[in-house]
Protein backbone atom coordinates (compact mmCIF):
# COMPACT_ATOMS: atom_id res chain seq x y z
CA UNK A 1 0.00 0.00 0.00
CA UNK A 2 1.33 3.38 -0.94
CA UNK A 3 0.95 6.53 1.09
CA UNK A 4 -1.61 7.80 -1.36
CA UNK A 5 -3.68 4.66 -1.05
CA UNK A 6 -3.35 4.83 2.71
CA UNK A 7 -4.64 8.41 2.79
CA UNK A 8 -7.40 7.59 0.37
CA UNK A 9 -8.61 4.65 2.40
CA UNK A 10 -8.30 6.58 5.65
CA UNK A 11 -10.33 9.47 4.28
CA UNK A 12 -13.31 7.19 3.77
CA UNK A 13 -13.23 6.01 7.39
CA UNK A 14 -14.79 7.73 10.33
CA UNK A 15 -12.79 8.71 13.35
CA UNK A 16 -14.07 5.65 15.21
CA UNK A 17 -13.18 3.32 12.37
CA UNK A 18 -9.66 4.74 12.36
CA UNK A 19 -9.28 3.51 15.93
CA UNK A 20 -9.34 0.01 14.53
CA UNK A 21 -7.65 0.22 11.14
CA UNK A 22 -7.30 -2.71 8.81
CA UNK A 23 -4.22 -4.90 8.56
CA UNK A 24 -2.95 -3.28 5.39
CA UNK A 25 -3.20 0.15 6.91
CA UNK A 26 -1.44 -0.98 10.06
CA UNK A 27 1.37 -2.52 8.07
CA UNK A 28 1.82 0.64 6.05
CA UNK A 29 1.69 2.80 9.19
CA UNK A 30 4.49 0.76 10.66
CA UNK A 31 6.56 1.04 7.51
CA UNK A 32 5.94 4.75 6.85
CA UNK A 33 6.74 7.05 9.78
CA UNK A 34 4.77 9.93 8.29
CA UNK A 35 1.58 7.92 7.86
CA UNK A 36 2.22 6.23 11.21
CA UNK A 37 2.45 9.59 12.89
CA UNK A 38 -0.74 10.71 11.20
CA UNK A 39 -2.53 7.55 12.29
CA UNK A 40 -1.30 8.03 15.84
CA UNK A 41 -2.68 11.54 15.88
CA UNK A 42 -6.03 10.36 14.61
CA UNK A 43 -6.17 7.58 17.16
CA UNK A 44 -5.31 9.97 19.93
CA UNK A 45 -8.00 12.29 18.66
CA UNK A 46 -10.52 9.46 18.58
CA UNK A 47 -9.67 8.47 22.13
CA UNK A 48 -9.99 12.05 23.32
CA UNK A 49 -13.24 12.45 21.45
CA UNK A 50 -14.63 9.34 23.09
CA UNK A 51 -13.60 10.65 26.48
CA UNK A 52 -15.25 13.98 25.87
CA UNK A 53 -18.35 12.33 24.51
CA UNK A 54 -18.59 10.04 27.51
CA UNK A 55 -18.25 12.92 29.93
CA UNK A 56 -20.92 15.05 28.31
CA UNK A 57 -23.31 12.21 27.49
CA UNK A 58 -25.36 12.80 30.58
CA UNK A 59 -25.59 16.57 30.21
CA UNK A 60 -29.03 17.91 29.44
CA UNK A 61 -31.15 20.97 29.98
CA UNK A 62 -32.45 21.65 33.45
CA UNK A 63 -36.03 20.93 34.52
CA UNK A 64 -36.84 24.63 34.56
CA UNK A 65 -36.55 24.66 30.76
CA UNK A 66 -39.14 21.91 30.45
CA UNK A 67 -41.47 23.69 32.86
CA UNK A 68 -41.15 26.95 30.97
CA UNK A 69 -41.80 25.22 27.66
CA UNK A 70 -44.85 23.39 28.94
CA UNK A 71 -46.21 26.61 30.37
CA UNK A 72 -45.72 28.23 26.99
CA UNK A 73 -47.26 25.25 25.24
CA UNK A 74 -50.42 25.56 27.34
CA UNK A 75 -50.67 29.25 26.65
CA UNK A 76 -49.87 29.12 22.96
CA UNK A 77 -50.28 25.64 21.50
CA UNK A 78 -48.88 25.50 17.98
CA UNK A 79 -50.48 28.48 16.38
CA UNK A 80 -49.12 28.29 12.89
CA UNK A 81 -50.82 31.42 11.70
CA UNK A 82 -49.69 33.48 14.62
CA UNK A 83 -46.73 35.73 13.92
CA UNK A 84 -43.58 34.80 15.73
CA UNK A 85 -43.08 36.93 18.78
CA UNK A 86 -39.62 37.93 19.79
CA UNK A 87 -38.36 35.60 22.44
CA UNK A 88 -36.57 36.61 25.55
CA UNK A 89 -33.11 36.07 24.12
CA UNK A 90 -33.66 38.32 21.13
CA UNK A 91 -31.75 41.58 21.16
CA UNK A 92 -33.69 44.68 22.01
CA UNK A 93 -33.20 46.14 18.54
CA UNK A 94 -34.64 42.93 17.11
CA UNK A 95 -37.69 43.26 19.32
CA UNK A 96 -38.20 46.85 18.28
CA UNK A 97 -37.71 46.17 14.60
CA UNK A 98 -41.45 46.20 13.95
CA UNK A 99 -41.75 49.53 15.69
CA UNK A 100 -38.89 50.94 13.63
CA UNK A 101 -40.41 49.56 10.47
CA UNK A 102 -43.74 51.29 11.13
CA UNK A 103 -41.88 54.47 12.08
CA UNK A 104 -39.94 54.37 8.84
CA UNK A 105 -43.15 54.05 6.82
CA UNK A 106 -44.70 56.98 8.67
CA UNK A 107 -41.59 59.10 8.12
CA UNK A 108 -41.57 58.38 4.40
CA UNK A 109 -45.29 59.20 4.12
CA UNK A 110 -44.79 62.46 6.02
CA UNK A 111 -41.88 63.41 3.77
CA UNK A 112 -44.02 62.80 0.68
CA UNK A 113 -46.87 64.93 2.06
CA UNK A 114 -44.53 67.78 2.99
CA UNK A 115 -42.87 67.62 -0.42
CA UNK A 116 -46.22 67.79 -2.20
CA UNK A 117 -47.33 70.70 -0.02
CA UNK A 118 -44.16 72.66 -0.68
CA UNK A 119 -44.33 71.94 -4.40
CA UNK A 120 -47.90 73.19 -4.63
CA UNK A 121 -47.02 76.30 -2.68
CA UNK A 122 -44.07 77.00 -4.93
CA UNK A 123 -46.15 76.63 -8.06
CA UNK A 124 -48.83 78.92 -6.65
CA UNK A 125 -46.27 81.57 -5.79
CA UNK A 126 -44.76 81.45 -9.24
CA UNK A 127 -48.10 81.71 -10.92
CA UNK A 128 -49.07 84.68 -8.75
CA UNK A 129 -45.80 86.57 -8.99
CA UNK A 130 -45.99 87.75 -12.61
CA UNK A 131 -49.50 89.30 -12.45
CA UNK A 132 -48.74 91.03 -9.17
CA UNK A 133 -45.57 92.57 -10.55
CA UNK A 134 -47.26 93.72 -13.68
CA UNK A 135 -50.00 95.26 -11.61
CA UNK A 136 -47.52 97.02 -9.37
CA UNK A 137 -45.49 98.48 -12.24
CA UNK A 138 -46.32 102.10 -13.01
CA UNK A 139 -48.66 102.62 -15.84
CA UNK A 140 -47.39 104.65 -18.72
CA UNK A 141 -48.54 108.20 -19.00
CA UNK A 142 -49.62 108.52 -22.58
CA UNK A 143 -50.62 112.14 -22.27
CA UNK A 144 -47.33 113.26 -20.75
CA UNK A 145 -44.51 110.90 -21.57
CA UNK A 146 -41.73 110.87 -19.04
CA UNK A 147 -38.65 112.71 -20.06
CA UNK A 148 -35.49 111.75 -18.32
CA UNK A 149 -32.39 113.85 -18.71
CA UNK A 150 -29.86 111.29 -17.71
CA UNK A 151 -30.33 107.60 -17.84
CA UNK A 152 -27.08 106.16 -16.51
CA UNK A 153 -28.45 102.65 -16.32
CA UNK A 154 -29.13 102.60 -19.96
CA UNK A 155 -26.69 100.93 -22.15
CA UNK A 156 -25.90 102.84 -25.32
CA UNK A 157 -28.01 101.54 -28.09
CA UNK A 158 -26.32 98.78 -29.93
CA UNK A 159 -27.08 99.57 -33.42
CA UNK A 160 -25.33 96.58 -34.82
CA UNK A 161 -27.21 94.14 -32.71
CA UNK A 162 -29.75 92.44 -34.83
CA UNK A 163 -31.38 90.42 -32.19
CA UNK A 164 -34.88 91.65 -32.19
CA UNK A 165 -37.40 91.60 -29.51
CA UNK A 166 -39.46 88.55 -29.91
CA UNK A 167 -42.69 90.41 -29.61
CA UNK A 168 -41.63 93.41 -31.51
CA UNK A 169 -44.86 93.84 -33.38
CA UNK A 170 -46.85 93.55 -30.18
CA UNK A 171 -44.66 96.12 -28.50
CA UNK A 172 -45.01 98.41 -31.42
CA UNK A 173 -48.72 98.08 -31.27
CA UNK A 174 -48.68 98.93 -27.61
CA UNK A 175 -46.39 101.82 -28.31
CA UNK A 176 -48.80 103.13 -30.85
CA UNK A 177 -51.60 102.79 -28.35
CA UNK A 178 -49.63 104.39 -25.54
CA UNK A 179 -47.78 107.20 -27.12
CA UNK A 180 -48.47 107.16 -30.80
CA UNK A 181 -51.14 109.80 -30.61
CA UNK A 182 -48.97 112.21 -28.66
CA UNK A 183 -45.85 111.63 -30.57
CA UNK A 184 -47.57 111.57 -33.84
CA UNK A 185 -45.66 108.63 -35.05
CA UNK A 186 -47.27 106.18 -37.30
CA UNK A 187 -46.22 102.59 -37.50
CA UNK A 188 -45.20 102.99 -41.10
CA UNK A 189 -42.45 105.51 -40.48
CA UNK A 190 -41.37 103.92 -37.25
CA UNK A 191 -37.74 102.83 -37.27
CA UNK A 192 -37.08 99.41 -35.89
CA UNK A 193 -36.47 98.70 -32.26
CA UNK A 194 -33.04 97.41 -31.39
CA UNK A 195 -32.74 94.83 -28.70
CA UNK A 196 -30.19 95.51 -25.99
CA UNK A 197 -27.66 92.87 -25.19
CA UNK A 198 -27.21 91.12 -21.91
CA UNK A 199 -30.90 91.22 -21.13
CA UNK A 200 -33.39 88.45 -21.07
CA UNK A 201 -35.46 88.61 -24.19
CA UNK A 202 -39.08 89.46 -23.71
CA UNK A 203 -41.58 86.85 -24.46
CA UNK A 204 -44.92 87.49 -25.94
CA UNK A 205 -46.71 86.86 -22.69
CA UNK A 206 -44.73 89.34 -20.59
CA UNK A 207 -45.88 92.88 -20.07
CA UNK A 208 -43.69 95.70 -21.25
CA UNK A 209 -44.04 99.42 -21.32
CA UNK A 210 -42.75 101.90 -23.82
CA UNK A 211 -41.42 105.16 -22.46
CA UNK A 212 -40.16 108.07 -24.49
CA UNK A 213 -37.11 109.65 -22.93
CA UNK A 214 -33.90 111.46 -23.67
CA UNK A 215 -30.78 109.40 -23.72
CA UNK A 216 -27.14 110.49 -24.13
CA UNK A 217 -26.30 110.68 -27.77
CA UNK A 218 -22.88 109.11 -27.41
CA UNK A 219 -22.55 106.18 -29.66
CA UNK A 220 -25.84 106.98 -31.22
CA UNK A 221 -26.42 109.28 -34.04
CA UNK A 222 -25.42 112.63 -32.56
CA UNK A 223 -22.08 114.28 -33.14
CA UNK A 224 -21.42 115.78 -29.69
CA UNK A 225 -21.18 114.11 -26.31
CA UNK A 226 -23.37 116.59 -24.51
CA UNK A 227 -26.25 116.19 -26.82
CA UNK A 228 -29.17 113.99 -26.03
CA UNK A 229 -31.30 112.00 -28.25
CA UNK A 230 -34.98 111.28 -27.95
CA UNK A 231 -35.72 107.59 -27.85
CA UNK A 232 -38.49 105.17 -27.12
CA UNK A 233 -37.37 102.50 -24.73
CA UNK A 234 -39.11 99.26 -23.98
CA UNK A 235 -39.07 98.64 -20.25
CA UNK A 236 -39.76 95.17 -19.06
CA UNK A 237 -41.85 94.22 -16.07
CA UNK A 238 -38.68 94.10 -14.01
CA UNK A 239 -37.67 97.69 -14.86
CA UNK A 240 -34.87 96.70 -17.18
CA UNK A 241 -34.75 98.27 -20.60
CA UNK A 242 -34.93 95.61 -23.23
CA UNK A 243 -35.02 97.54 -26.47
CA UNK A 244 -35.00 101.01 -27.76
CA UNK A 245 -35.34 103.00 -30.90
CA UNK A 246 -34.18 106.42 -31.82
CA UNK A 247 -37.01 108.78 -32.53
CA UNK A 248 -36.65 110.70 -35.67
CA UNK A 249 -36.00 114.32 -34.57
CA UNK A 250 -37.70 115.65 -37.61
CA UNK A 251 -40.93 114.10 -36.56
CA UNK A 252 -40.56 115.20 -32.96
CA UNK B 1 -47.45 4.09 24.04
CA UNK B 2 -46.29 7.55 23.09
CA UNK B 3 -42.66 6.61 23.50
CA UNK B 4 -43.01 4.14 20.65
CA UNK B 5 -44.06 6.82 18.20
CA UNK B 6 -41.60 8.44 15.85
CA UNK B 7 -40.59 12.05 16.19
CA UNK B 8 -42.79 13.05 13.29
CA UNK B 9 -45.82 11.30 14.78
CA UNK B 10 -45.21 12.95 18.13
CA UNK B 11 -44.93 16.33 16.48
CA UNK B 12 -48.11 15.72 14.57
CA UNK B 13 -49.97 14.92 17.78
CA UNK B 14 -48.40 17.86 19.54
CA UNK B 15 -49.55 20.09 16.70
CA UNK B 16 -53.06 18.98 17.55
CA UNK B 17 -52.53 20.19 21.11
CA UNK B 18 -51.41 16.97 22.78
CA UNK B 19 -49.20 18.11 25.64
CA UNK B 20 -48.02 14.60 26.48
CA UNK B 21 -46.77 14.10 22.95
CA UNK B 22 -44.87 17.35 23.17
CA UNK B 23 -43.38 16.33 26.50
CA UNK B 24 -42.21 12.99 25.12
CA UNK B 25 -40.78 14.68 22.07
CA UNK B 26 -38.99 17.23 24.22
CA UNK B 27 -37.51 14.65 26.54
CA UNK B 28 -36.34 12.60 23.62
CA UNK B 29 -34.71 15.44 21.72
CA UNK B 30 -33.61 17.99 24.28
CA UNK B 31 -30.46 16.10 25.27
CA UNK B 32 -28.84 16.05 21.83
CA UNK B 33 -29.86 19.64 21.19
CA UNK B 34 -28.48 20.71 24.56
CA UNK B 35 -25.20 18.87 24.04
CA UNK B 36 -24.83 20.21 20.55
CA UNK B 37 -25.18 23.76 21.86
CA UNK B 38 -22.89 22.96 24.78
CA UNK B 39 -20.14 21.61 22.56
CA UNK B 40 -20.52 24.47 20.13
CA UNK B 41 -20.51 27.26 22.68
CA UNK B 42 -18.70 25.80 25.66
CA UNK B 43 -21.27 27.34 27.95
CA UNK B 44 -24.06 25.55 29.79
CA UNK B 45 -25.93 28.84 30.05
CA UNK B 46 -25.96 29.27 26.28
CA UNK B 47 -26.84 25.61 25.84
CA UNK B 48 -29.93 25.91 28.05
CA UNK B 49 -31.01 29.08 26.34
CA UNK B 50 -30.58 27.57 22.90
CA UNK B 51 -32.47 24.44 23.92
CA UNK B 52 -35.38 26.52 25.10
CA UNK B 53 -35.30 28.67 21.99
CA UNK B 54 -35.30 25.63 19.72
CA UNK B 55 -38.42 24.18 21.31
CA UNK B 56 -40.11 27.56 21.47
CA UNK B 57 -39.47 27.71 17.75
CA UNK B 58 -41.04 24.28 17.42
CA UNK B 59 -44.09 25.40 19.36
CA UNK B 60 -44.58 28.46 17.23
CA UNK B 61 -43.43 27.20 13.83
CA UNK B 62 -43.90 23.47 14.11
CA UNK B 63 -46.16 23.40 11.09
CA UNK B 64 -43.28 24.64 8.95
CA UNK B 65 -41.53 21.30 9.37
CA UNK B 66 -41.71 19.17 6.24
CA UNK B 67 -40.90 15.51 6.84
CA UNK B 68 -40.19 15.06 3.14
CA UNK B 69 -37.16 17.28 3.45
CA UNK B 70 -35.53 15.38 6.29
CA UNK B 71 -35.84 13.99 9.78
CA UNK B 72 -37.04 16.05 12.69
CA UNK B 73 -33.77 15.49 14.53
CA UNK B 74 -31.77 17.07 11.73
CA UNK B 75 -34.31 19.88 11.56
CA UNK B 76 -33.85 20.61 15.26
CA UNK B 77 -30.06 20.57 14.90
CA UNK B 78 -30.39 23.05 12.05
CA UNK B 79 -32.53 25.35 14.20
CA UNK B 80 -30.14 24.94 17.12
CA UNK B 81 -27.20 25.76 14.90
CA UNK B 82 -28.81 29.03 13.90
CA UNK B 83 -29.58 29.95 17.50
CA UNK B 84 -26.04 29.07 18.60
CA UNK B 85 -24.64 31.19 15.82
CA UNK B 86 -26.90 34.09 16.78
CA UNK B 87 -25.93 33.67 20.38
CA UNK B 88 -22.25 33.69 19.56
CA UNK B 89 -22.70 36.71 17.33
CA UNK B 90 -24.26 38.59 20.19
CA UNK B 91 -20.76 38.54 21.57
CA UNK B 92 -21.64 38.11 25.16
CA UNK B 93 -21.11 34.42 24.87
CA UNK B 94 -17.75 34.90 23.23
CA UNK B 95 -16.44 35.98 26.55
CA UNK B 96 -18.26 33.09 28.13
CA UNK B 97 -16.58 30.62 25.80
CA UNK B 98 -13.20 31.58 27.13
CA UNK B 99 -14.20 31.72 30.75
CA UNK B 100 -16.90 29.12 31.00
CA UNK B 101 -15.10 26.54 28.92
CA UNK B 102 -12.75 26.30 31.82
CA UNK B 103 -15.73 26.16 34.15
CA UNK B 104 -17.28 23.37 32.13
CA UNK B 105 -14.00 21.54 31.98
CA UNK B 106 -13.63 21.99 35.72
CA UNK B 107 -17.12 20.59 36.20
CA UNK B 108 -16.18 17.58 34.14
CA UNK B 109 -13.20 16.93 36.33
CA UNK B 110 -15.38 17.04 39.39
CA UNK B 111 -17.87 14.64 37.87
CA UNK B 112 -15.16 12.23 36.89
CA UNK B 113 -14.74 8.85 38.34
CA UNK B 114 -11.78 9.09 40.75
CA UNK B 115 -10.35 5.97 39.24
CA UNK B 116 -10.16 7.51 35.84
CA UNK B 117 -6.76 8.63 34.65
CA UNK B 118 -5.65 12.22 34.87
CA UNK B 119 -4.41 12.07 31.31
CA UNK B 120 -7.85 11.14 30.08
CA UNK B 121 -9.37 14.13 31.77
CA UNK B 122 -6.65 16.42 30.56
CA UNK B 123 -6.90 15.27 26.99
CA UNK B 124 -10.66 15.62 26.93
CA UNK B 125 -10.34 19.12 28.35
CA UNK B 126 -7.66 19.98 25.83
CA UNK B 127 -9.77 18.53 23.06
CA UNK B 128 -12.79 20.59 24.02
CA UNK B 129 -10.70 23.74 24.00
CA UNK B 130 -9.31 22.73 20.62
CA UNK B 131 -12.82 22.11 19.30
CA UNK B 132 -13.96 25.51 20.57
CA UNK B 133 -11.02 27.16 18.84
CA UNK B 134 -11.96 25.71 15.46
CA UNK B 135 -13.69 27.88 12.88
CA UNK B 136 -17.44 27.55 13.16
CA UNK B 137 -18.05 25.48 10.01
CA UNK B 138 -15.41 22.97 11.08
CA UNK B 139 -16.60 22.94 14.68
CA UNK B 140 -20.18 22.09 13.76
CA UNK B 141 -19.24 19.07 11.66
CA UNK B 142 -16.99 17.77 14.42
CA UNK B 143 -19.74 18.22 16.99
CA UNK B 144 -22.40 16.64 14.82
CA UNK B 145 -20.44 13.75 13.36
CA UNK B 146 -17.95 12.92 16.11
CA UNK B 147 -19.68 13.94 19.30
CA UNK B 148 -23.34 13.55 18.32
CA UNK B 149 -22.56 10.59 16.07
CA UNK B 150 -24.74 11.68 13.22
CA UNK B 151 -24.12 10.12 9.85
CA UNK B 152 -22.74 12.25 7.09
CA UNK B 153 -26.17 12.34 5.47
CA UNK B 154 -27.87 13.48 8.66
CA UNK B 155 -25.20 16.14 9.24
CA UNK B 156 -25.64 17.30 5.67
CA UNK B 157 -29.38 17.64 6.28
CA UNK B 158 -28.84 19.60 9.46
CA UNK B 159 -26.29 21.94 7.95
CA UNK B 160 -27.92 22.17 4.55
CA UNK B 161 -24.88 21.21 2.53
CA UNK B 162 -23.62 18.28 0.48
CA UNK B 163 -22.28 15.09 1.98
CA UNK B 164 -18.97 15.66 0.25
CA UNK B 165 -18.70 19.00 1.97
CA UNK B 166 -19.26 17.36 5.34
CA UNK B 167 -16.65 14.75 4.58
CA UNK B 168 -14.01 17.22 3.45
CA UNK B 169 -14.66 19.59 6.34
CA UNK B 170 -14.45 16.77 8.80
CA UNK B 171 -11.20 15.52 7.34
CA UNK B 172 -9.73 18.99 7.52
CA UNK B 173 -11.05 19.50 11.05
CA UNK B 174 -9.49 16.25 12.20
CA UNK B 175 -6.14 17.34 10.86
CA UNK B 176 -6.44 20.66 12.66
CA UNK B 177 -7.51 19.03 15.89
CA UNK B 178 -4.72 16.48 15.69
CA UNK B 179 -2.15 19.21 15.32
CA UNK B 180 -3.66 21.24 18.14
CA UNK B 181 -3.67 18.26 20.43
CA UNK B 182 -0.14 17.38 19.49
CA UNK B 183 0.89 20.95 20.20
CA UNK B 184 -0.80 20.97 23.58
CA UNK B 185 0.77 17.60 24.37
CA UNK B 186 4.17 18.99 23.42
CA UNK B 187 3.64 21.80 25.91
CA UNK B 188 3.04 19.23 28.64
CA UNK B 189 5.45 16.37 27.89
CA UNK B 190 4.35 14.30 30.82
CA UNK B 191 0.93 14.09 29.31
CA UNK B 192 2.23 12.91 25.95
CA UNK B 193 3.67 9.70 27.15
CA UNK B 194 0.52 8.73 28.99
CA UNK B 195 -1.77 9.55 26.13
CA UNK B 196 0.43 7.83 23.60
CA UNK B 197 0.66 4.78 25.77
CA UNK B 198 -3.09 4.76 26.14
CA UNK B 199 -3.68 5.06 22.43
CA UNK B 200 -1.18 2.38 21.67
CA UNK B 201 -2.85 0.06 24.11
Amino acid sequence: MTCREFKHSAASLTLWELSHPGDEQLIHAEECPKCGSWLDRQQMLAASMQALQARTASRQAGPQVERALLRMFRQDPFEATQPVAAHRSAPIAFRLSRFFEVGAYVAVAAAIVVGLFLGVRLLEERSLRAPVQSQSSPAPAPQAPAVVNVAPKLEPPVLSAKRRVASRSAVQNRFVKASGATAGISESDDPEYVALMFCDPLSCSTDAQVVRMEVPATGATADHDTQTQLADVVVGYDGVVRAMRIVNPNLN
Amino acid sequence: MLTELTDEQLLSQALDGDEDAFTVLYRRRQGPVYRFALHMSGSSHVAEEVTQDVFVFLIRRGRDFDSNRGALGAFLFGVARNYVRRSLERNYSDAMVNSSADDEAHALVIEDDPGDGIARRQTSTALWKAVLSLPEHYREVVVLCDLQELTYAQAAEALGCAIGTIRSRLHRAHDMLGKKLQHSAAVAPGRVSRVTARCAS
